[in-house]
């Protein structure tokens, strides 16, 4: 799970104070548990299918703006009942839980004071009206790029389209030390946010500069699809290759034709973004299963259709050296029947053991009704293929393991997709076998074996925050002495002053 | 005092769990004992596997000594006419893991059966009572039905009445029943669809959707069909704490009447004493009167155990002259409910038919093999064979009798050293006088669909739907529990169980009895 920004561990130690919280990592996972749910939003005629250009007003085309930002993933409230914008989802991070803040117009417990340009300056320098600076939780670097026209669009919506929730959040955000310390967010600002407006590109064409800004803003993709810095920053020279969230993996999703979606068609990507899977080559799960639930399947088919045909312009990186394509692995060698269905023992000890860890008889027994005897899932793809398949084929196991632990609860324009969580019913060692027969069968058995510890560290959701947590002592004192030095130096040279003084 | 839980409930199925999931949920502290063992999905689905005997519905769970299912060679005694012997079992859960879901709501009428009908007993609550339970019942499992329908086949609309529709709607009507509603509607047959517990078309509190395994019963291999282990985890995770291979033998009377201590043997043999506030006893219909009995306690009626009460059941095979694909979907899709209520029910029992929608080689093999048809022969013939089987069994009211009587064995012990059941049944006159009516409408059915009959049975069967073992009325010296199901001899003793049930109607007890459980909870809840 060690991410290649930990090399540069070393050389950084003294910039601690600079550090962002790594809460986007760990957001993804914290949705996870509520997409039953999906909060009701206030709708102002909000026609999905309808062209952005299209609209017939400011606030409903701010409406569509907000869908396509995806303000209510975090900006809902705890209960299905919580009206839209009324904020208090706690966004669990090491540092401690983020508590998304009502944004409903309420002048007492929203943002119903806010001018145009406090809003503004909130979604796109990530500073509060009272001058308090946003976690990054918030994608402002994001939404640094929006245009003003969207910007006016999206604050007509939330001034005008979103009713007032007069009531804030009971639970505020509480981070440990030094997260805790807002300000320290305005270093990270100086070196990490590009706040320029989008610029379209005018050698290419319209359809893909709005894909591009659409990818780069409001959806931002690259809030989990590309890998961070050490300061929790994304790499634009790793652009989309993929990285960890919160226990899952948002894949290199660059056109390389083996270990990214070079493969797809444009369509085949917008229709992803749509109902959350492509037969024969991947299903949403976790974060991007929310990211479509809640905001992409509500785009118009035009925009989807642009930011397909974006995503097939960006730079196609191989940084793996990845051979085969995740969409490619599949089994070559059917089971039989007397293999997997072996006459057993029918004393009660034997019939209430549940200890085994043979990865094929529980594959059989736990997996198998649906996804089949040899993976191939049911014609209809309604459940799917563990053949040709983004989760068993891909560079690592994560959204492998992290689906037999979590499950799948997917709402999108093409029904509800389920699978139920297997975290209560096996152990680590149980999902360790399964997923290894899954992966050496039908998926990418390179990846093979993964361990029983690997599993146990996806339970307990400890994935690269934790391992900065776990720098942070060291860094705290790494910093604590960067500044006695200075307050040392700063002494002499204060002495120094004096000595010249007294001395002249 | 110094108690070890607010509310010990014994038993961890269905309705056990319901109520201790809400006490848990709502910070009381509560135990949970059951005399099995908690054993995940996939295991059941590799004994189901890999067991020689797929028609038998305990096969695949163990049937261990210290929790022996009903199916234990000698477990269950019988001394009547009628061997009663439903498919009990023993594990966190409960027989919920191959009850096949049918989730239905009692009639108002079944529930005023002397007043409107002059024969048997009244509830000592009434439909009105129970409806907001229901609808909490049907969200906690998940039903999904059609609001729209008359289930009481009387040419109503949308009745009973619900104050909520079905937290799922029905998946739709499958060929076959949509067939034999165009064949039979034209003779007056009015049919309805199974409510059903099983998520339909989407994934309902972490179960996925039913996707037609039709193996309900035994074992639904994918977790759709609502079982008692969902609840199990859920009163766990809401901080209930589970003891398995507890075996309650004795409930312990203290100071003012109360109930003050259980005493449970383990798998070992060692006895263990527990005390609490209040107890709930949910050890299935005929356990729980057992418990009772052998603790000496809430019976000042002299009627716990007895008025037992089952729905005694007759069927019909036959093979329809076109193909209906009996399979796809739940094994039970849909009823035909003209009988269910209406005046007869002064002379005789309503009844109910369900039509089986089974996947039905496995009897359609049988029989051709005894027929003594093998090869190609044998593969034609099941495939014509299996795609026209018809497959209807009928449930009927029965009436509480005192006779009809479950006690713990006087001299057989189990291999905890407890006693095993004794049961002594015989079929009520009322339910003997529907039973030629129902006979002579399976010959109606049959030549409705120019069937050719293949197998009619006028004996008659166990549909292990156990009532009366613990009788609800509002007179104290002729029941056992109030309306509350709360003992009259014991203000903080609540009986979890359809064994409460003291007018049988015809339809499966479980969501009544979860609704029940779950209003027992909150009756609690305000007390503790």
């Amino acid at each position: 799970m060690i991410r290649p920004f930990f090399y540069r561990l070393a050389s950084v130690a003294g910039m601690a104070f600079c550090l962002s919280l790594p809460a986007m990592a760990s957001a993804g996972n914290s949705h996870t548990g509520d997409a039953s749910n999906p909060p009701v939003i206030v709708q102002k005629n909000v026609v999905a299918a309808t062209p952005t250009n299209g609209f017939s007003s400011e606030l409903e085309r701010g409406a569509y703006l907000a869908k396509a930002g995806d303000c209510i993933a975090c900006h809902r409230g705890n209960s299905v009942t919580a009206p839209p914008y009324a904020g208090g989802y706690a966004i669990a991070s090491p540092m401690g839980s983020i508590v998304s803040p009502n944004i409903s117009p309420s002048k007492t417990a929203g943002i119903g004071n806010y001018s145009e340009q406090e809003f503004s300056r909130a979604i796109r320098k990530g500073i509060r009206k009272d001058g308090a600076y946003l976690y990054p939780a918030m994608p402002y670097t994001a939404y640094a790029g929006l245009n003003d026209k969207d910007i006016h669009a999206l604050y007509v919506y939330f001034m005008q389209g979103v009713a007032p929730v007069d009531e804030k959040p009971q639970a505020v955000t509480k981070l440990s030390f030094p997260f805790n310390i807002r300000l320290l967010m305005s270093g990270w600002n100086l070196l990490f946010l590009h706040d320029k407006p989008f610029k379209n590109n005018p050698k290419v064409s319209d359809e893909i500069n709005r894909g591009h800004y659409l990818v780069d803003t409001l959806a931002h993709c690259s809030t989990c699809h590309s890998p961070r810095n050490f300061f929790m920053a994304e790499s634009s020279r790793r652009y989309l290759t993929g990285a960890a969230v919160g226990g899952w993996y948002a894949p290199n999703i660059t056109p390389d034709e083996t270990e990214g979606i070079g493969s797809w068609s444009e369509e085949e990507i917008a229709r992803y973004l749509k109902t959350g899977h492509v037969n024969g080559k991947a299903q949403a799960a976790g974060s991007m299963a929310e990211a479509i639930e809640y905001s992409l399947r509500f785009l118009s088919d035009a925009d989807l259709r642009a930011m397909a045909a974006y995503l097939k312009t960006v730079a196609p990186q191989n940084l793996t050296g990845a051979k085969q394509s995740r969409f490619s692995f599949e089994t070559r060698t059917p089971v039989h029947m007397v293999d997997i269905e072996p006459v057993t023992s029918r004393t009660a000890a034997a019939m209430s053991d549940s200890g085994s860890v043979d990865g094929q008889l529980l594959y059989e027994n736990a997996c198998a009704s649906c996804h089949g005897r040899n993976g191939e899932g049911t014609a209809d793809h309604f459940y799917p293929s563990l053949n040709h398949n983004s989760a068993t084929g891909g560079l690592v196991a994560d959204n492998l393991i992290m689906t037999i632990l979590n499950g799948i609860e997917r709402k999108t324009n093409d029904g509800i997709a389920g699978m139920p969580a297997y975290s209560d019913e096996l152990n680590d060692s149980q999902i360790a076998a399964i997923a290894n027969y899954v992966l050496t069968r039908f998926g990418n058995k390179a990846i093979a074996p993964i361990s029983a510890q690997q599993v146990a560290d996806f339970r307990a959701n400890k994935s690269d925050p934790a391992l900065l947590m776990k720098m942070m002592p060291w860094l705290l004192s790494g910093a604590g002495f960067v500044f006695v030095v200075i307050i040392i130096l700063g002494y002499f040279r204060i002495k120094g002053l004096f000595h010249r003084r007294r001395s002249n | 005092m110094e108690y070890d839980a607010d509310v010990i409930v014994i038993g961890s199925g269905a309705l056990g769990n319901n109520a201790a999931y809400e006490l848990a949920k709502q910070g009381k502290s509560v135990i949970i004992l059951e005399a099995g063992k908690s054993i995940p999905r996939w295991k059941i689905t590799e004994n189901f596997r890999t067991s020689p005997r797929k028609n038998n519905y305990n096969d695949p769970y163990p049937n261990a000594a210290t929790a022996p299912t009903s199916f234990a060679k000698d477990y269950i005694e019988n001394t009547g006419s009628f061997a009663y012997l439903p498919g009990m079992l023993k594990l966190v859960g409960g027989t919920t893991w191959h009850w096949a879901a049918c989730a239905w709501r009692y009639l108002p009428s079944d529930m005023k059966l002397k007043s409107l009908y002059g024969v048997g007993r009244d509830w000592p609550i009434s439909y009105d009572d129970l409806e907001p339970y229901y609808c909490r019942a049907e969200e906690a499992i998940g039903v999904s039905g059609r609001s729209d329908e008359d289930q009481s086949g009387q040419g109503k609309k949308n009745f009973p009445p619900r104050s909520k529709d079905y937290p799922m709607p029905s998946d739709g009507i499958n060929y076959m029943t949509n067939r034999m509603h165009d064949r039979l509607g034209k003779l007056g047959y009015r049919f309805v669809q199974e409510p059903s517990a099983r998520p339909t078309n989407q994934p309902y509190d972490g179960r996925p959707a039913c996707s037609g395994n039709n193996n309900c019963m035994p074992v639904c291999p994918i977790g759709s069909m609502y079982s008692g282990d969902v609840h199990a985890r859920h009163a766990v995770k809401a901080g209930a704490k589970l003891l398995t291979e507890a075996t309650a033998f004795k409930l312990e009377k203290g100071s003012g009447n109360k109930i003050e201590a259980v005493h449970y043997r383990n798998a070992n043999g060692e006895d263990k004493k527990l005390t609490a506030r209040y107890f709930i006893v949910a050890a299935h219909g005929f356990e729980t009167p057992k418990l009772l009995l052998m603790s000496d306690v809430a019976n000042s009626s002299d009627q716990v155990g007895r008025n037992i009460m089952d729905h005694n059941g007759l069927a019909i095979q036959f093979l329809a002259d076109e193909p209906l694909w009996s399979g796809r979907g739940t094994v039970e899709e849909a009823c035909i409910v003209n009988m269910r209520d209406g005046q007869h029910r002064r002379r005789y029992a309503a009844s109910k038919h369900n039509i089986g929608n089974s996947v039905p080689n496995m009897p359609v093999a049988q029989r051709l093999i005894a027929q003594g048809i093998f090869g190609k022969e044998l593969d034609e013939r099941i495939r014509h064979d299996a795609a026209r089987w018809v497959d209807i069994s009928s449930m009927f009211e029965t009436l509480p009798s005192p006779s009809n009587r479950v006690i713990p064995h006087p001299t057989k012990k189990d291999a905890l050293g407890l006693p095993t059941l004794s049961i002594h049944y015989d079929v009520p006159a009322y339910t003997e006088a529907a039973k030629d009516i129902v006979l002579r409408d399976y010959r109606r059915i049959a030549a409705g669909m120019k069937g050719e009959i293949v197998n009619e049975t006028s004996e008659w069967q166990n549909h292990d739907h156990i009532m009366g073992s613990v009788i609800m009325g509002k007179n104290p010296a002729d029941s056992v529990v109030n309306g509350e199901c709360r003992s009259f001899d014991h203000h903080n003793l609540f009986l979890a169980t359809t064994g409460v049930i003291p007018a049988a109607g015809v339809v499966n007890p479980t969501l009544t009895g979860i609704a029940l459980s779950i209003r027992i909870a909150d009756i609690i809840a305000r007390e503790v």
